[in-house]
């Protein structure tokens, strides 16, 4: 079964994860790169599903990271929630938040698509922004996220907190891969490559994508959630555009087409954006240099043209 | 709310290098031996976007106290480097910046430049690590005066939200009480430092001067690009005097916007923030008698050393200092000092030192400046109000505010807030 | 809500004469650049997610131009022209190679030149803020009609983006290469075959299309601060304007962008921390109400 093969997959990497933090490779710079990937990855992973998968081009994704981000840490200095219940709660308000962008945004072509879902983020960035007495505005949740210990988990450590982050993100990834596998799955591909057909067919092009739209930001809620962890905070910067174009980055440097992709695009951008930091302060000349080259060259992400490429040569071999 | 729980307070080794080296003072300093090694000072900043000016002038007033105190023979031949990053005034990049230069690069003090978001970041950073850290552009007032933001190697090298408020509620009360205005308005940019800054000037005023009514009040977003709608509002509402805490290129967009309309023949304009020069040689028209409070000016407090300061930075760099930058100057001062007080590097004993420490200034305003022992903040720097004129000096007829006043005031406010 | 205030306002000339003139030029300004938003969407099929940096470009080139010629009008033509010719660059050399692409590509490209573009300003004119300043010779006291204020330099900005407006109406209505424009954005494949070359309509639509939104950046340079990354709010806007035009239709722009411009000026008065609100409020009972806005084509 496709499940189990899935979760073993997902076990084995787990297990190489926590076994390489416990040998060797306990180095701070790598425990905080592990966090990194996990919360970047898995909010490319899920932007994916409406990119890739979906065909809906969402330029609006980071703001279920802000409200995944903003929903738990505001719980947890509540002090009165464990940190499971509040990733539950935090999931949920996200949920919400998706349902209702979502229900005024899928209805319309691609386009309007992109820039409304841009749109309703930057009205989320403004409200967090002037809402200080919810939020503290551009400061941020201050003073620190509480981060007590459940299941034995002390998340106030880092290295703890690297592994539960790879946790969520393998978690997540299998469970986005039984939903691709699914007839849903099947019926989102349908709708993105042949919406007539699909119509025909009597699907509703607005419940599926409006599913698919809930669900992505829900598992971006999640990766939020890791940040306002790693940061032991929640910024309006969470929300901002940048975010989201820093994602669909990462989705173009991995590709679209393969499950993984975007996982391999988040490890090549926090790389590459590592260094350019550290080498320049030209950051953004460096970096849209870098995505034109990508974009006007290959035309698609580095590990479709890898795969085809592949594929391609597998076909000529008898 | 609960304190973190942290399993106390993990140092991570420091490269070794502190103890290595200071064994071996008393070689002379020249010949075949090796270099010392450098005491690396970490600075996350902004060095890109809209406020690309802060890490800009931060980093160059570093830069010249630095080199000054290199040339001076650094601590026993150990000389300072900078490490500076853009963080892009992302908060996760500049907690991702302090722990690396920390860990990875082997910082052995922070310098944060960030604003006041990205400061919290490296503030929780710094919380866990331990490292020492001055804080030199955050004025929000509760980095500092909240006991819960509060721990022993974080301190805040800045001017400081609620100080400014209490000197320039004071002349304003002044001002309005000579001149008979009553009815205020407000225009102030809709985030945490507007609101609070905004709150707090009216507080102060209103309690020097309880004549003062503010009649309306008027928030555009930060950023925003255009103030029209604001400015025909505070037209509409005749306000014999305006306050404002717009800054920089949001401050200079209003002043050509509302000068214009006529607004400021109708209204006396208090804006905390006009006297820094970057904002003063972008006006093109500064109309007169602009109030405003200090950020930094050459000529106030008018000594040699502020002067001196003013020129080399212009020399090197070929515009004037910000705010920033005598903050930042007076954040390496304050370091330089400690480290050659201490006579090393370890954290405790810079942090202890730095408690309580004053040091000569020419930023200050009776020529010194405190790092306060409770609470960890800049003291005694000069603060004062004047009227703007067209030309260089730019701002004139300033009046300094009182210390002894500001630290009574003060005093009193955070035991309102439950700080005290 | 201070619907007092409101309606204190809307009561006495004064108020409204104020209101109304400045909703008007704030929502001129807005039309320039949202029109070529527009323009650019209905013909090339393109949301062109950078047009905020020609409004940017547009500022810095008159800024420079200023600086050389002390002259506003030199300085309003070479922002105009600045931003045109980068914009035929940009779509010749970038744009042009993924037509036909989906929308994920032209975002990319969009999002790589908003960076570039960003970078590049802060490398040549510096990181700080710039500002014109008001030209002497507009510095007039504002004129005083029924109590109400409308600024000299206002008036200014209005007549001239009128007169643009209206030379676009034009241009777009009564010419062959409007006509060619028209109905290259209805049918491409037609207007190919009969021989019309569609690159050279693709590349001259962009190249107007980011010279308006040059425009826009430089007629206000006086006013507004110039600054790195200034086209971000520019741009949200000016969708919010297309979207309740209806994409693709320069009239719809029109009337929503002297909209907009009235909530904000109104809106300051009567509901004063819901302006921002209140455009997006706007948009989403457009978009459920009438998903092809005022001015768009069902269907």
């Amino acid at each position: 079964m496709g499940f189990a093969r899935d979760a073993g997959w997902a076990l084995a990497a787990l297990a190489v994860f926590i076994g390489l933090e416990f040998i060797g490779l306990r180095s701070a710079g790598f425990v905080d790169f592990v966090i990194r990937f996990a919360t970047f990855g898995l909010l490319a992973l899920s932007l994916n599903l409406l990119i890739g998968t979906a065909g809906l081009v969402s330029f609006g994704h980071a703001a279920y990271f802000g409200m995944g981000a903003y929903a738990f840490g505001l719980l947890m200095q509540t002090g009165q929630w464990s940190i499971p219940a509040a990733i539950l709660a935090a999931l949920a308000a996200t949920a919400l938040l998706a349902l209702v962008v979502g229900a005024l945004c899928v209805r319309l072509s691609e386009i309007y698509f992109a820039f409304l879902t841009l749109a309703f983020q930057m009205l989320l960035y403004s409200v967090i922004l002037s809402w200080i007495s919810l939020t503290g505005g551009d400061q941020g949740l201050m003073g620190g996220i509480p981060k007590p210990v459940f299941l034995g988990i002390d998340l106030a450590r880092q290295e703890h907190l690297a592994a539960f982050g790879i946790f969520c993100l393998l978690v997540s990834a299998v469970i986005l891969r039984q939903v691709l596998r699914s007839p849903f799955g099947a019926a989102l591909r349908m709708l993105r490559d042949n919406p007539d057909r699909a119509a025909f067919v009597g699907l509703s092009v607005f419940r599926y994508r409006l599913a698919a739209f809930v669900i992505a930001g829900t598992f971006a809620g999640l990766a939020g959630v890791l940040m306002s962890l790693y940061v032991s905070g929640a910024f309006p910067t969470f929300a901002f555009w940048t975010t989201s174009g820093e994602a669909i980055f990462m989705i173009m440097l991995g590709g679209v087409s393969v499950f993984l992709g975007p996982l391999v695009g988040t490890a090549i951008f926090l790389m590459l954006n590592d260094w350019i930091t550290a080498l320049t302060e030209h950051h953004g000349l460096f970096l849209g240099a870098i995505l034109l080259v990508i974009v006007l060259g290959l035309r698609k992400g580095l590990l479709d043209v890898i795969v085809e490429h592949w594929r391609a040569r597998k076909e000529k071999q008898p | 709310m609960s304190d973190s729980t942290k399993a106390g307070l993990r140092r991570r080794g420091l490269l070794g290098a502190a103890g290595a080296t200071a064994a071996i003072t008393g070689f002379p300093r020249l010949g075949f031996t090796q270099p010392r090694q450098p005491i690396k000072v970490g600075v996350p900043t902004i060095l890109s976007g809209r406020v690309a000016q802060l890490g800009i002038s931060s980093r160059n007033a570093m830069q010249i106290e630095v080199d000054a105190f290199n040339a001076a023979g650094g601590l026993d031949g150990r000389p300072i480097e900078l490490v500076v990053r853009d963080s892009r005034g992302t908060p996760a990049e500049a907690a991702r910046l302090a722990r690396e230069m920390i860990t990875s690069e082997g910082c052995e003090f922070l310098l944060d430049a960030e604003a006041s978001g990205g400061g919290f970041a490296v503030h929780e950073v710094v919380r866990e690590t331990g490292t020492v850290t001055l804080h030199i552009n955050s004025e929000t007032s509760s980095l500092t005066a909240d006991p819960r933001q509060r721990f022993w190697n974080a301190f805040r090298v800045a001017r400081q939200g609620v100080h400014d408020s209490i000197a320039g509620g004071h002349y304003a009360a002044q001002v309005a009480r000579q001149r008979n205005l009553r009815r205020w308005m407000t225009i102030s940019p809709d985030y945490a430092y507007g609101r609070d800054t905004t709150a707090e000037f009216v507080e102060f005023a209103r309690s020097f001067n309880s004549d003062i009514q503010v009649t309306g009040e008027t928030w555009p977003r930060l950023f925003q690009p255009d103030y029209t709608e604001n400015i025909t509002r505070l037209s509409q509402g005749r306000p014999q005097a305006i306050y404002s805490c717009l800054w920089a290129g949001d401050l200079v967009t209003f002043v050509e916007q509302a000068s214009i309309f006529g607004l400021f023949a109708q209204s006396q304009f208090f804006a905390v923030n006009m006297a820094d020069y970057t904002t003063l040689q972008q006006v093109r028209n500064l109309p007169r008698g602009v109030h405003s409070g200090n950020r930094y000016l050459k000529n106030f407090p008018d000594v040699p050393g502020n002067l001196a300061f003013a020129n080399e930075y212009n020399r090197r760099f070929n515009v004037f200092p910000t705010n920033w930058s005598w903050q930042a100057a007076t954040g390496v001062r304050l370091l330089t000092t400690a480290l050659r007080q201490v006579g090393g590097t370890d954290p405790r004993a810079v942090a202890a030192k730095l408690k309580g420490m004053t040091i000569e200034s020419p930023f200050g305003a009776e020529g010194s400046v405190t790092m306060r022992a409770e609470d960890q903040t800049l003291v005694g720097y000069a603060i004062g109000w004047g009227t703007t004129v067209s030309q260089d000096p730019f701002v004139e007829n300033m009046q300094k505010a009182d210390w002894a006043m500001i630290l009574r005031l003060e005093a009193e406010w955070k035991r309102a807030k439950g700080w005290g | 809500m201070e619907l007092t205030e409101l309606t204190e306002c809307v009561t006495s000339l004064s108020c409204v004469v104020t209101q109304v003139a400045a909703g008007l030029t704030i929502g001129m300004l807005l039309f320039l650049v949202a029109s070529g938003l527009t323009l650019i969407f209905g013909v090339l099929g393109l949301v062109n997610f950078a047009h905020g940096s020609f409004y940017m470009m547009g500022a810095y080139f008159a800024l420079a131009a200023y600086g050389v010629t002390n002259s506003f009008a030199m300085a309003v033509l070479a922002g105009t022209l600045g931003a045109a010719l980068l914009g035929l660059l940009f779509e010749r050399f970038l744009l042009s190679r993924i037509y036909g692409q989906d929308v994920l590509m032209q975002l990319l490209v969009c999002y790589g030149i908003i960076l570039i573009l960003d970078d590049v300003v802060k490398i040549v004119w510096g990181a700080d803020f710039r500002s014109m300043g008001v030209p002497d010779a507009f510095r007039q006291p504002p004129f005083l009609i029924g109590g109400g204020i409308i600024p000299y330099f206002y008036a200014i900005l209005f007549g001239i983006t009128a007169l643009i407006a209206a030379g676009l109406a034009y241009g777009m209505g009564r010419t062959r290469f409007g006509r060619t424009v028209r109905a290259a954005a209805i049918n491409p494949g037609m207007v190919g075959a009969l021989g019309i070359n569609t690159t050279i309509i693709y590349a001259a639509v962009f190249a107007i299309g980011a010279g308006l939104a040059g425009a826009a950046g430089a007629l206000s340079a006086p006013i507004r601060s110039v600054v790195a990354g200034a086209g971000v709010s520019i741009l949200i806007e000016s969708f919010i304007v297309t979207v309740i035009g209806g994409m693709g239709s320069i009239g719809g722009a029109l009337a929503a962008s002297i909209i907009l411009g009235l909530t904000r000026s109104f809106g300051s008065i009567g509901f004063p921390l819901f302006v921002e609100g209140a455009m997006f409020v706007i948009m989403a009972l457009v978009l459920i109400l009438r998903p092809s806005g005022l001015g768009g084509r069902r269907g």
